[in-house]
This record gives structure tokens, sequence and C-alpha cells, in this order.
């Protein structure tokens, strides 16, 4: 026993034992690790990373589609051509009432639906977390304010505000994208919310705000990082729920007719006697369109759950 | 016919005790368990792990965390993630359990092995009620109907201590201490008298009081039913009073095997010693280190960087484990 | 003399009280006082409110009765900037280590932010983080790992360590190792007294574990039924 006993020394230091393999000898650079980790992908096996897979991919064409619509356009959309043709070797898809080629129109509409949408989910998105990260962190007084504040903005209606906006103003894209983006942040703002109160709780979050750190570092570099993989999913949502609008909204004549997105083709169709005169190439490809990039947006969406705790675990460390 | 003496009947009956214990059917036979994980690199997390429980025996696994100690308990109940991978032999009973199909574990599972996991508060399902769970085990297992099974169960928490045990019943996990829940998983557990009884670090987590009272309740238990016990914990002292037999892990293998009793008095390892000196009672002296990371081992014996007593040989070579009699120690001071 | 003691004169704690309820009482005139280099036990039975009178102390929580004195001056009426100096002067170590950093951070990136926060020069970075491993007995490779790679009882040491950094008059250490394995326990609660002889810091000791007490403090207090007992 007398050979056991060790010093209070002895156990301190960890570099002095012989051999031991974690033993590093003095390093000449010596750097901070400085990056928080955002990396919030998820790999799913069988029949989740099947969906996950098939979302991407169409997503990524629609993106493509979006940016460089002349790889899919043969012709620029404005050009006119013999009006109300059927689908043909020279127009895949046909030509519209006053003779742009349907296919072509469908290209540069991607760009306007999906920039709709996505600036739409930006707004809300943005404004949802800020209220919601202020609103579960500080507590008391201000977070009262903010969900009656979060209550009453849910209940405006979206769609007939427009109707009536549309009636005063000139509809235009602008308006599209701020109604839209101001009026949908409030499920964004409540899960944040509920998400920061229960992060406000964990021991690094109260360590930091003992050690003295400020409300604003502690937000932002603390409680932030662990709730992206939640933002994610509903920015991505958000965006799906934003292009379904803005298609709704334009059908019933309140888009930019300057800008011609996938709902405004649906208008068109509608008004312009499309329907009447059963021009299938006309009103479906806008229709399958919208259809396919929203459910791309939603797979991609349902596929990025990432579970609590589970961040870098090797497996055979966890039991 | 003479009517011994109280003592000496006493003494004859310890004796006659302690004979059947040699004699005692050995229960669970692990020889020589590997597993090993597969991941973007292989780990092995268990090299050659053997022991035997006999009936009625409580067989102590002490070891730090993450040295393996809850992998064999999932291992013996086939639990295992998908990614790993098993080699050796364990048999229950006589019956090779590494190769029974699912079915057939899960019939074993519960009603003769048991188990008994490590967070008392995750392990039970908060939305049921106490009662619907614990009779759960026995309308699947024995095909009982609910208002018999529930009358078993409300016995069972009487015997167990609970005083207001109809009430009980009702209460849901959420409501309850984390001592009391693990009493009450304790009491799912044991409710089919099963012949094995897997404690997983059943005090972590709990305060002094709660740990004295679920240390009554093992006790209570092994000499009310026939059981045995295997109690996986980090905690010597704790397992002291429990345990017949004691196996030491570190690392992934089992450096030391021996009765309680000797394993106090005079512990062979050099681990050992030093897991007895850190207890509160011998005044917290530490060992120096940390225990190995299990996918960069040090080369030789694995206890080496933190030992004492090591020689050139502990460094190059790997000592393999000796057994003398009950004992079953793996260092070189013992050839 | 000037007095450079963390003392708490009656403090009690209710939660709740209000017009309509009378509100649940943690703890009622509470006082003791604590010194650099000494380490005061506070033990009692689980759920009593150890813990909320650790915060109390700390400053984190306020007291609803009484004051707490640091230096002499009263807590609720200091001015900002001596605020500041206390908060930096008097640190919690959290019970749980695996919530003690942040997971989705390496350790070596939440180091960087206390650096940065007690604005210490660049050039100093280095030297003072080698210094702070030193003391706890880690290597310099934990810097460049993630919390969930690293054991409880590496977190633990390494929480101590970031506490360190802005070298504190006096640490609250809320049950520091009840999370942890017996063994390690014995490592743990050594570093924390040599940093003790080392630093000249005041400790106050929350446990259940009535070993650990006797083995760390010099004097010890009961808080049982609301009351605060000192023995020994």
């Amino acid at each position: 026993m007398n050979q056991f006993d060790c010093t209070v020394n002895s156990c301190m230091k960890e570099a002095d034992i012989e051999g031991f393999s974690e033993k590093k000898t003095e390093s000449s650079n010596f750097e901070f690790p400085e990056e928080t980790s955002y990396w919030i992908f998820q790999k799913h096996k069988g029949f989740q990373g099947l969906f996950n897979r098939i979302g991407a991919f169409l997503f990524i064409l629609f993106v493509f589609m979006a940016l460089f619509p002349s790889v899919f356009a043969p012709y620029a959309p404005e050009e006119r051509f013999i009006p109300y043709e059927a689908p043909s070797e020279e127009h895949l898809l046909g030509t519209n009432d006053i003779g742009n080629d349907i296919l072509s129109e469908l290209a540069f509409g991607a760009r306007i639906s999906m920039t709709v949408g996505f600036m739409a989910a930006l707004i809300s998105t943005l404004i949802g977390t800020a209220l919601g990260l202020c609103a579960g962190y500080f507590r008391g007084a201000l977070d009262e304010l903010l969900m009656g504040f979060t209550d009453v903005v849910l209940v405006i209606p979206k769609i007939p505000l427009i109707i009536v906006l549309g009636a005063f103003l000139r509809p235009s894209i602008w308006i599209l994208i701020s109604i839209l983006g101001l009026l949908s942040w409030e499920s964004t703002a409540r899960v944040t919310r509920s998400k920061t109160l229960q992060l406000r709780e964990a021991g690094y979050v109260k360590s930091a705000q003992c050690m003295g750190f400020s409300s604003y570092h502690i937000m932002k570099s603390d409680i932030f990082p662990n709730i992206i993989h939640i933002l994610f999913p509903k920015f991505m949502l958000a965006t799906a729920s934003a292009m379904i609008s803005e298609a709704s909204l334009s059908f019933l004549g309140l888009g930019d007719v300057s800008m011609k997105s996938w709902g405004m083709m649906l208008s068109f169709a509608f008004s312009q006697g499309g329907f009447i005169r059963d021009m299938w190439w006309w009103y479906m490809p806008p229709g399958i369109c919208i259809t396919l990039c929203v459910l791309s947006i939603a797979l991609i969406g349902f596929g990025l759950e990432a579970k609590e705790g589970e961040y870098f675990r090797e497996g055979a460390n966890t039991l | 016919m003479r009517l011994l003496p109280r003592n000496t009947l006493l003494e004859r009956n310890t004796l006659l005790e302690r004979n059947t214990l040699l004699e005692r059917n050995t229960l669970l036979e692990v020889r020589d368990l590997e597993v090993s994980f597969q991941g973007m690199e292989t780990v092995t997390v268990l090299s050659g792990i053997s022991f035997s429980i006999k009936e009625s025996e409580t067989l102590a696994l002490v070891g730090e965390t993450g040295c393996g100690k809850s992998i064999v308990a999932h291992a013996i109940m086939n639990l295992l993630p998908p990614e790993s991978r098993v080699k050796g032999n364990i048999e229950f009973r006589g019956k090779s359990l590494s190769e029974m199909n699912e079915k057939e574990m899960a019939k074993i599972r519960g009603r003769e092995i048991a188990i008994i996991f490590q967070n008392p508060s995750l392990a039970l399902n908060p939305v049921y009620s106490i009662g619907h769970q614990l009779v759960e085990p026995l309308c699947v297992h024995q095909k009982e109907k609910k208002k018999t099974a529930l009358y078993r169960v409300a016995l069972a928490l009487k015997r167990m201590g609970f005083v207001n045990f109809s009430e009980c019943m009702n209460y849901y996990p959420s409501w309850c201490s984390g001592g009391m829940n693990q009493r009450f998983l304790i009491a799912a557990s044991t409710i089919l008298n099963p012949a094995l009884l897997i404690a997983d670090e059943p005090s972590k987590g709990l305060d002094k009081k709660c740990i004295t009272e679920l240390e009554a309740e093992l006790k209570n238990l092994k000499m009310e039913s026939k059981s045995a016990l295997l109690l996986i914990s980090h905690d010597l002292g704790f397992v002291r009073r429990l345990a017949d037999r004691i196996a030491v892990m570190y690392a992934g293998e089992i450096v030391e095997l021996a009765n309680s009793s000797s394993l106090f008095e005079n512990p062979l390892h050099p681990y050992t010693r030093g897991l007895l000196n850190s207890l509160p009672e011998k005044g917290f002296i530490p060992i120096p280190g940390f225990s190995p990371p299990l996918n960069s081992l040090p080369s030789g014996c694995r206890f080496h960087p933190r030992c004492p007593l090591r020689e050139k040989r502990c460094i190059r070579v790997h000592p393999e484990i000796k057994e003398t009699g009950e004992k079953a120690v793996r260092c070189f001071l013992y050839p | 003399m000037f007095s450079i003691s963390l003392r708490a004169d009656s403090i009690s704690k209710i939660y709740g009280a209000g017009l309509l309820s009378e509100g649940r009482c943690v703890f009622q005139n509470v006082s003791f006082e604590i010194r650099p280099g000494e380490t005061f036990g506070l033990t009692g039975p689980s759920g009593e409110g150890k813990s909320t009178l650790g915060r109390v102390i700390a400053g984190i929580e306020k007291p609803t009765y009484g004051t707490v004195y640091y230096e002499g001056s009263s807590l609720s009426k200091m001015k900002r900037t001596k605020y500041m100096a206390f908060r930096r002067k008097v640190q919690i170590m959290f019970q749980d280590p695996t919530g003690a950093f942040n997971p989705r951070k390496k350790i070596g990136s939440s180091v960087f932010d206390v650096l940065k926060l007690l604005k210490i020069p660049n050039i100093e970075h280095a030297s003072k983080t080698k210094e702070m491993l030193i003391t706890i007995g880690l290597s310099e490779e934990v810097l460049s790992r993630y919390p969930s790679q690293l054991s409880g009882g590496q977190l633990q040491r390494l929480a101590i360590g970031r506490i360190l950094l802005l070298e504190p008059e006096y640490i609250i250490l809320d049950e520091p190792t009840s999370a942890l394995d017996v063994s390690v326990q014995a490592q743990i609660l050594h570093m924390l007294k040599n940093v003790q002889t080392k630093k000249n810091i005041g400790y106050i000791l929350i446990s259940h574990d009535q070993a650990v007490i006797r083995f760390m403090s010099d004097t010890c207090g009961l808080l049982e039924n609301r009351q605060l007992r000192i023995i020994e």
C-alpha cells in the first residue's frame, strides 16, 4: 500500500506521465479553433434518405432554372409568334394568347416565383427569430408584450388585406413580398421563443451570465447556433407557403403584371380563354411546376430534422 | 430427537448454505466476449471478457465510466446497436444466447433475465401511470387478466414497503422523485421473479439517502427471491455490502475477479488498490491520469501509464488473466 | 481593517410572494461569512434550497429580505462599475459537467470568448491559456475537441479552468462531483484544493455528500427546515 501513496501534485500533470498517448510536446502553432459549428444536415438511411435525395434533386433543378433560364428556354419570353398554337416541334408547349412561347415563359417565371418565395420567407424568419429570441430570453414584461403583439398579427388575414391594398395601390411585387413577409412570422416566433426558454436554463448560458457576458453576446453566440436546426426547416417551409400564397394572389389578378410568375401564367390562361379552349399545355405546366417546387422544398424541410443533443457523437462513446 | 442448541443450528445452516453455494448451478456463463463497433473506424469496446454467475449469486462489475460495463449488460440482453459485432459465447442455463433469434430472445427478456437501466425517470413512460406500466409485463408474458395483474402488482408494492400502495398505482413517473421511480422499476423488473436481474448503475444520480434505501431494497430482494444479480456500478463502496464476488473492469477488460471480502482486504491489481484508495473512507487519494479512450489504447498493459509499479515489460507486453482458485488477476506482478 | 469578505446578513428568499399568496419560503434569516482561502461547506437534504442560497450569494438572484455584502458594500446599492468588478470576482460552477459548454462550439472557441470578454491582448492569449491548462492538468489537445467528445471529469476541470481565467476571489461550487465517478471525484477534489492554495480563492462548497464536505471544508453549515445552522 505504501508504494501506492501518491502525493497531491502527481495527479495534476497528465503530461508528466510517461508513455501516455495524450502527452504532447510544446506545439509551435498555438491557435484557437474559432468556428461555431452550424452543421445541421443529418444522414438518413432508407426511405427517408430517398425522399431527401429526390427533394434535393428537384430543388436544385428549379434553382438552376431560376438562375439560368436561357438553358431551358429556346426563345426570349417576349418574342411573339403565332398565338394559340398547340405543342409542336418549334414550340414544345405551344404559345399563349399573344404568341409568347410557353416553355420560355415557364423558365423565366421560375425566377419570379422563387424570388418572391425566398424573400418573403427571409423577412418572416428574421422577424420571427428576433422577436422569439428577445421574448424567450428576457421574459417578464417584454415577453408578454411581444407575445400579445404576435397574437394580434396572427389575427390579421393576409389575402384579404392584399386584395384591399390592391384596390388602392398598383399591385407590385414588392407589396406582395412585404405583406407576405410581415404577416407570417408568428409560428417562427413562437417556436423560437419556446426553444429559447428551454436553452436559457442550460449550464453554459447560466455560466455566461455569471461571467458577465452581455445579453446580446449570449443570444448570438450561445442560443442562436443551437436553434438554427429548427429555423432552417421553418425557413424552407415558409418559402413553400409564400410561393403558394403568391400563386393564389397572382391568379386572382393581384400579382405584378410586368413580372410573369407561374401564378400570373395561370391567371392569363384562365382569363384569356385557355381553359375554355382546353389548352392543357398552357394551364397545366405552371401548376405542375408550382406543385413540384413546393413539394421539393417540403421534402427538404422534413428531411432536415436534426435530433437533439446528438451532435458529433461517435457510436462507441455514447454507451 | 434431540434439540440442538440454537447457535449450533445457525452454524450448521450457514455451513450448509455455503456448501450449496459451491454446488449451485451456473446460471450465466460469458466466455471470451468481444464487442466492436463499426463506424468510420472500428473500435473494440470489449476484449475478451469472461465470467460466470451462479444461481442466487450477486456479481458486481465495477469500473470507471467508459470502460464498457454497460455494453456487457446490453450484449447479454442482445440489445446492442446494429453496427456492433459480437464474438464469443454467452450461455444462459446452458443455452447460447448469441445464437437465439429475436422471438426466443423476447421470451427470455423480462421473464428470465430482467434489466434495470440507468436513469429511472427516463426508463418509465411518462404518459402511462405506474400501475399500467407494472401490469404490462404480467399481461404480456403470463397472459393474465388485468384485474388479477393489478392485484399482484399491489401486493408487490406493498411488499416493497410502500405504505399507500393503492395510491401509488395511479401516480405518474413525473410526480415521483428519482428514488421512488427506481424502486418502481425494481418492482416492475422483479414481478415475474426472473432468474437473473441485471442492474445497470442503479445508484447514478441519486443522493445519499436514496442510495441507502436502494441498498436496503436490493438486500431484501436477495434474501426473499432467489434471483441472481449482476450489479454494474462505478462505486466500490456501494457494492461492498451487496456483492458476493466483484469483477473490476478497466478499458474493456477484466483486470481482477475475487470474492468481495478478499478484494477489500487484499486487493491484488494496482488499479483495484487505486480505486479503494479513492474512496471517501480512505481519504480520496486519486489515481493519476485518465482512463484511456477506447479508440486509442496504450500499448502493453492498458493501465501502465497510471501504474506506480510499472516495469519495462508492462509497456511492451499485454498481460493475460491468471486464475488461481477463486481469484483471477491480470498483472505481471502475479505471474 | 479593510474586510474583503463575502457576507450574507439575514437573507431570506421567498418565491411567489404577492398580494394573493404567501409564497414558498426557501430559507429565512441566513447569515454567514466567508474569506478568501477558506472553504465553507453547505449541506443538507436535497431539494431544500442549497443551490438557491448559492445563487443568491453570487448575486445572480436577489434575496427577498436581507443584504449580501461584498467588501463591505451592499450588492443592491453598488454602482455599476463596482458591480461589474464584483461579477468577475464571484463565480459559480454548476453541477452538470456536460451542460457547462456550448455543444456547438469547440472548447478552444469557448475559452477564446472569455479571453475576449476580459479584453486580454491577443499576444497574451496563448500564455494565459497554457497556464490555465497546466493548473487544471490537461493537455492542449482538448481545445480542439467538442464537449461531447470529452469525459465528465475533463469537462469539470475545463469548467474550473474557464472560471480561473477570470481570476475570481470566490467560487461557489454547486455539487461539483455528484455527476462523476467515485475515482474521478478524488481527482477533482484534489485539483480544487490545489487551486485554492495556489490562488487563495474562497469556496462555498454545496454538496449532499457528508464525506466530501468533511474533506474539503473549514466550516460547515446545515440548511434544514429553512434555517442555516453553523456546525464545526
